[in-house]
């Protein structure tokens, strides 16, 4: 899967720790997310939805 | 200097890598003064065990002082695994008491064999308390990556020992190599630990769990 994720924190000058204290989970995490390295389940998905005010599908997209 | 940055510093600077690195090599260096017979005698390789073991003492005050930080690292951290560095610290410390006490009553009080096997039995569970706390981090680790991670981590643990086991013993039964005691199995289990972590890092850019 692809994501937006680091581009929608740059947006808001987020670090990944600071995403990750919003969402309840590690800076690793956060930085594996973006890279690619691993999918998201649907709870953390949604979560990450509510934290950028945005519906999943503009956040994630298939490769 | 904020409690944050000397936590950090781990013990006597050195962070739970350093601890152990040093708890591994210096266990294989005894295993292979020990199996190669340069030292005789249990009393000996006992007392050199004791560099090992106060490695792996630093290796988990260390970590767990690492594990209370929230500064930027390679390292997970969370409440899940400090609770986890504490267990395996109460059950490392009763293997330490509960193997003292069993090697010193069989040499030196000749005490009946049922407080011989009382007290092997509670060596062996003290070891199976650290099974218990990595499955107890597996179920209290909220962070869903860091549970893929040391999901993984004991996946590999398990597959080595496993292996090593079955392997060995096979060779074993054919009288091609020595025979060696069951526990050292579950050593190998916590060196697939450092291997899975190192995984780990290679595969997803961090270690995992402590």
């Amino acid at each position: 899967m692809k994501n937006r994720l680091k581009v929608l924190r740059a947006e808001r000058d987020w670090s990944q720790q600071d995403l990750g204290e919003r969402l309840g989970v590690s800076r690793q995490s956060v930085n594996a997310i973006e890279k690619g390295r691993y999918d998201p389940s649907l709870p953390l998905a949604f979560s990450i939805s509510e934290v950028f005010g945005l519906p999943i599908e503009e956040i994630f997209s298939r490769d | 200097m904020t409690k944050a940055a000397t936590q950090t510093t781990g013990v006597l600077g050195r962070g739970p890598f350093f601890w152990g690195a040093l708890t591994l090599l210096s266990t294989a260096l005894i295993v292979g003064l020990g199996v190669s017979e340069a030292i005789e005698g249990k009393g000996v390789l006992i007392m050199l065990m004791l560099i090992p073991i106060t490695a792996f003492i630093a290796m988990m005050r260390s970590a767990y002082r690492l594990a209370g930080t929230t500064e930027p690292g390679c390292i997970a951290k969370g409440a899940a695994q400090q609770r986890y560095v504490k267990r395996v610290a109460i059950c490392t410390s009763l293997y330490l008491l509960s193997f003292a006490a069993t090697q010193f009553a069989g040499n030196e009080l000749d005490p009946p064999r049922a407080v011989i096997f009382a007290l092997a039995v509670l060596t062996g569970l003290a070891v199976s308390g650290v099974f218990w706390a990595m499955g107890r981090l597996i179920i209290e680790e909220t962070d869903e990556f860091i549970r893929v991670l040391t999901i993984r981590q004991a996946l590999i643990a398990s597959g080595l020992a496993l292996s090593s086991a079955s392997i060995w013993g096979f060779l074993e039964a054919e009288d091609l190599v020595m025979h060696i005691d069951a526990y050292w199995f579950a050593m190998i289990w916590f060196f697939g630990l450092m291997i899975g972590a190192a995984v780990n890092r290679v595969e997803h850019g961090t270690w995992g769990a402590l």
